[in-house]
């Protein structure tokens, strides 16, 4: 494998592992702070989900929840899974399909942060109504910077290399 | 040797093997033997002209979704609106730095790049002009792909005036609609600006 190739691929190892880490404070942490008439209230990405649930807008936090909780799991686990496999001979037309699946599917994550930039826009209503970004956001973000440049390092013509070289 | 002996040999786009070239009947394609991708498609160079009107609608669209307001949040007759980057000023000013430049590089930066990037190479390919740095701009224009994130601002908006709804009043404002149909073509313009046909095009040109 060239040096180019070499870094490319770890460089791809560093970034999944370190969005795997983040994925957890990025799930724990609350992502924005509401308040609406006084009333304060913290908002994890799940309990922004679970909000849009209990108020009867199923289809919405079903989409909320896909793009913002499975997504970003199913990103890593399929670039963790590439990376697992790189070198191998084996399943190399089904990686590369998944790699352009995970590489089309992955941005629809940033739903929530553009959620939370609209929010905080039109939240500038003092005690009425407002809407205050928290650390979660931070980590979320992370996380999907990190999964972006992970699929975008390991390429497709990467899956082709075998330990010996590339394919031919 | 005589010319008919000489194999012409092109690069698959997404995993680079290099597959043997040949004429294609019209409507026919040539896939990669090892990847199964679409590697050329038999048409002439006026197939990117899509790409190319989609990306000029796109950039004009752009300054519309940008300029005007999206939503009117009102709350005991307190209003608020919004454009795309007051998140971002928003985001900035509550001192998280990084995620509204994400939010502007995703939001609003990358997609424009993006499309002009589209609009350079397809016109180039469209025109036959032979403009700097093009197979420059045609790798910029697929990495930034990733980037062109407007139909996901634009599920975000919706998703927005669902949960603002149960706190006050939302209206849409005309920028909506114009985040909307920029959605729109940027969709298209991704849709159609194919990377066989760019190479195809590119290696005509050179």
């Amino acid at each position: 494998m060239s040096g180019h190739a070499s870094a490319r691929l770890q460089t791809a190892q560093a970034l999944v592992v370190t969005g795997l880490i983040l994925y957890i404070p990025a799930n724990i942490l609350p992502v924005m702070t509401m308040t609406v008439v006084g009333e304060v209230e913290p908002l994890t990405v799940m309990g922004g989900v679970q909000e849009l649930y209990d108020s009867g807008l199923a289809p919405i936090a079903g989409i909320v929840f896909l793009a913002s909780i499975v997504v970003p799991f199913c990103k890593l686990a399929a670039l963790s899974w590439l990376l697992l496999m790189h070198g191998r001979p084996v399943w190399q037309r089904q990686r590369g399909a998944l790699r352009r699946i995970v590489h089309t599917v992955g941005s629809w994550s940033m739903v929530d942060v553009f959620l939370l930039s609209i929010l905080a826009a039109v939240g500038q209503l003092g005690v009425l109504a407002s809407v205050v970004a928290e650390p979660g956001a931070l980590f979320f973000s992370a996380v999907l910077i990190c999964t972006l440049f992970a699929s975008e390092s390991y390429n497709a013509a990467m899956i082709w290399q075998t330990q010996e070289g590339l394919a031919p | 040797m005589s010319q008919a002996c000489v194999t012409r040999w092109i690069s698959c786009p997404e995993c680079e093997a290099s597959c043997r070239d040949h004429a294609l009947p019209p409507g026919t394609e040539l896939h990669c033997q090892r990847c199964g991708v679409r590697v050329k498609k038999a048409s002439g160079l006026r197939s990117l002209q899509p790409a190319w009107a989609f990306a000029t609608a796109g950039l004009f669209f752009a300054v519309l979704a940008n300029g005007n307001p999206i939503l009117t949040f009102d709350v005991a007759g307190n209003t608020q609106s919004n454009l795309i980057v007051t998140g971002v000023f928003s985001l900035f000013q509550q001192g998280y730095g990084p995620v509204a430049a994400l939010v502007f590089f995703a939001g609003l930066a990358g997609p424009v790049l993006h499309m002009a990037a589209v609009w350079y190479v397809a016109a180039a390919c469209c025109l036959a002009q032979r403009w700097p740095a093009l197979r420059r701009v045609a790798k910029l224009a697929e990495s930034l792909e990733a980037w062109n994130l407007v139909p996901v601002y634009a599920v975000a908006t919706v998703v927005a005036v669902v949960k603002l709804d149960m706190l006050g009043t939302v209206d849409w404002q005309q920028g909506a609609w114009w985040v909307l149909v920029l959605s729109l073509c940027s969709l298209f313009t991704v849709q159609f600006f194919d990377r066989g046909l760019v190479e195809q095009g590119l290696e005509e040109l050179t």
